[in-house]
């Protein structure tokens, strides 16, 4: 006899703290990129070398990381978004595959590379976004389609490129497209049968925002009922961008999921009068009815395209003498926000490096940034020596938490950046930019343009900081070995000491990394994988051969090097000792 | 010989017109809020609103509507795709 079935989520809980697994994007809901797992360790991870490796078949920027569910590897890759499932007993041998038919037209509307940031597991299911605007799942056993819905539509420049979340017996899909002037909204379906449950926008009306009735009750200065509309002019909140692309994180007790709202169209500032809320916003809501329980905006009317869809790691942890729960979040506009994530509170807002100008301070009593009008953007002027650029000091990267040391290893940018405002007209499924930009290394960084950086949230002071040639955009995973674990853009995986960040070790990938090391054990053997294949936002100029500096949205200038270093490829390298 | 000849006098009145613009400039630093929430201030030399102004974005309402309609569309596809599945317990993706 066996035990009536646990539900779905709570069989997630259990393998999700299971190191010998890799269940979802963030490791574990807490998305701490964190293992227990320390087989390889400081002392030992010289002598790890390459296991096994597999291509994917596919070129162009390989985001996100493999899964690793009950003795299977689960693949990704960008469009055309296939999926293969490998046996880890004969890791030869591929079990199936999901090739997915996508019209090549979608590849057009992708602003950024046509990259995907991975695959979710619950249910005996993988659940998958298509490029296309499909959230798929897949019996995890055969591949096969269980089913398959229409999340976003191409035709009004409407795709997906983030990874599907599960929580609970819901399945949640983010959006993309705010280079194209989509409203961003995240969706709830449910695992088994695809029905929506919910579905919450960035703008707009507060029915269509799914405030909850005490929404912001805690904070009452960050803004309450109304200001989905009223601060935007007229209907421009219709296109007014909020896409959600990047990562969730879970808290099962308070049953509060947390993502960030992405930035407001057009990039022309002078076209958007107003806060622009609830684009840029920190998200608290509750995962049944999907109301939002707080939001808090980072980036007020955004002039700098910075995206607020990062990572967000959380902890436990007693910072100003009381110990909280907390979300802790590095933002592109530069700032590393720590909130608590019960009720929204503001506990810090640190500069990730002193460079940073568009903002001189914060004033945490009202909750918003302190701008300083030298690096404002605007209409008929040209905006010069903006840090960070609009590919932030943060990306997509999914960074870790080493909760024995209470550490956040955060992989960042060094870029600044020129920019200049233009009119232009919205048609649906066509780009709506508006601005022209030169992006460069930060000045007096001898030209490098990445860091990796240990962050204490207690002390807002960074333990160690050590300088990349190009920008750490895959993030980081910390183990219980001591050790962090990132990709580089150059090609390189690297293992450095969790204490002073010393590359204790380093192997050649065939291709530049823009994705996440994991890390798994198999019959009793710890293994660390990584998806090679470069691409994605800063491999723009490399992948589809621009030259002009500014084109690819500014970033051709700033990673021209790149190309000296890298070319396209596409697979995953799995390492044991 | 006075030494306020009219190019110093010009230069002059162009200094005091940047001082202005600077100061003007240092205006919107986003922690004057006019309610909660709602902090944003029109940069100096531009319009609290862009509405027939040289500003003025000219939305085409037609335009604007099409992703609402788009979602419409897919949300009833969507929930016919489950309706069926739950009626004869096989997923079909193709909606009449």
């Amino acid at each position: 006899m066996t035990a009536a079935p646990a539900s779905a989520d709570a069989d997630l809980l259990r393998l999700s703290k299971d190191d010998r697994q890799w269940v979802m994007q963030g490791k574990d809901y807490a998305h701490s990129h964190y293992s227990g797992l320390k087989q390889i360790n400081r002392s030992n991870v010289k002598n790890l070398h390459a296991a096994w490796s597999m291509s994917t078949g596919v070129l162009q920027g390989h985001e996100g990381g493999p899964l690793i569910v009950n003795g299977i590897m689960y693949v990704h890759t960008p469009f055309p978004n296939i999926t293969y499932a490998v046996d880890l007993d004969r890791p030869d041998k591929i079990l199936w595959e999901h090739k997915p038919k996508q019209e090549a037209s979608v590849r057009a509307v992708a602003c950024c590379d046509v990259v995907n940031r991975g695959l979710a597991y619950g249910d005996g299911k993988i659940f998958k976004t298509q490029l296309d605007g499909h959230i798929v799942a897949l019996d995890a056993k055969t591949g096969k389609e269980v089913w398959k819905m229409e999340n976003s539509d191409p035709k009004v420049g409407s795709t997906l490129t983030a990874a599907p979340m599960v929580v609970e017996d819901l399945v949640l899909v983010g959006s993309s497209g705010a280079e194209l002037g989509v409203r961003g909204y995240v969706t709830a379906y449910r695992m088994k049968d695809g029905k929506q449950m919910w579905r919450a926008y960035a703008t707009g009306p507060d029915e269509d925002l799914l405030l909850a009735d005490d929404f912001n009750l805690a904070n009452p200065q960050y803004g309450g009922k109304g200001l989905g509309t009223s601060t935007w002019e007229g209907e421009a909140w219709k296109i007014g961008g909020g896409t959600n692309w990047g990562w969730y994180a879970y808290d099962p007790d308070l049953k509060l999921f947390y993502y960030g709202s992405g930035n407001p169209a057009p990039w022309n500032e002078t076209m958007r009068p107003g806060d622009n809320k609830w684009t840029m916003s920190i998200w608290g809501r509750d995962v049944t009815s999907g109301k939002a329980r707080f939001a808090f905006q980072k980036t007020p009317h955004d002039e700098w395209d910075y995206a607020g869809v990062n990572w967000i790691g959380l902890s436990e942890q007693v910072v100003d003498g009381k110990k909280q729960k907390l979300l802790t979040h590095p933002d592109r506009n530069g700032i590393v926000y720590t909130l608590n994530r019960e009720n929204g509170n503001l506990v810090r807002a640190d500069k990730i490096d002193p460079s940073v100008n568009v903002f001189k301070g914060y004033d945490m009593k009202q909750g918003v940034p302190i701008r300083d009008p030298e690096y404002a953007t605007r209409m008929d002027h040209q905006a010069k020596g903006i840090c960070p650029s609009a590919m932030g000091y943060h990306n997509q990267g999914h960074d870790s938490y080493d909760p024995k040391r209470e550490l956040f290893m955060f992989g960042t940018n060094m870029i600044c950046m020129d920019w200049e405002p233009f009119m232009l007209p919205y048609r649906a499924g066509q780009f709506f930019v508006g601005a022209t930009l030169n992006m460069y290394p930060t000045p007096n960084n001898n030209g490098n343009m990445g860091q990796v950086k240990a962050y204490d949230v207690k002390t807002s002071k960074f333990k160690w900081v050590k300088d990349e040639k190009f920008a750490v955009w895959g993030g980081t995973t910390a183990t219980a070995g001591d050790l962090v674990f990132h990709g580089t853009l150059d090609g390189y995986i690297k293992a450095r000491d969790a204490d002073t960040g010393e590359v204790l070790w380093q192997f050649k990938l065939p291709s530049g990394v823009i994705g996440h090391p994991v890390t798994y054990e198999h019959k009793g053997k710890q293994y660390v994988a990584i998806y090679y294949g470069v691409g994605g936002w800063p491999g723009v100029g490399l992948v589809f051969d621009l030259t002009d500096p500014t084109a690819g949205l500014g970033a051709v200038g700033a990673f021209k090097e790149l190309q000296q270093f890298t070319k396209m490829g596409g697979g995953v390298m799995v390492f044991s000792l | 010989m006075n030494r306020n000849t009219p190019r110093r006098i010009a230069t002059l009145i162009a200094g005091a017109v940047l001082a202005a613009a600077a100061q003007q400039a240092a205006a919107y630093d986003g922690t004057k809020c006019k309610a909660p929430g709602d902090c944003w201030e029109p940069k100096p030399g531009f319009p609290d609103k862009i509405a027939a102004t040289k500003y003025d974005p000219k939305h085409d309402p037609k335009e604007v509507a099409r992703q609402s309609n788009s979602i419409k569309e897919m949300e009833a596809r969507n929930a016919r795709r489950v309706e069926q599945a739950a009626k004869t317990g096989v997923f079909k993706y193709d909606v009449d």
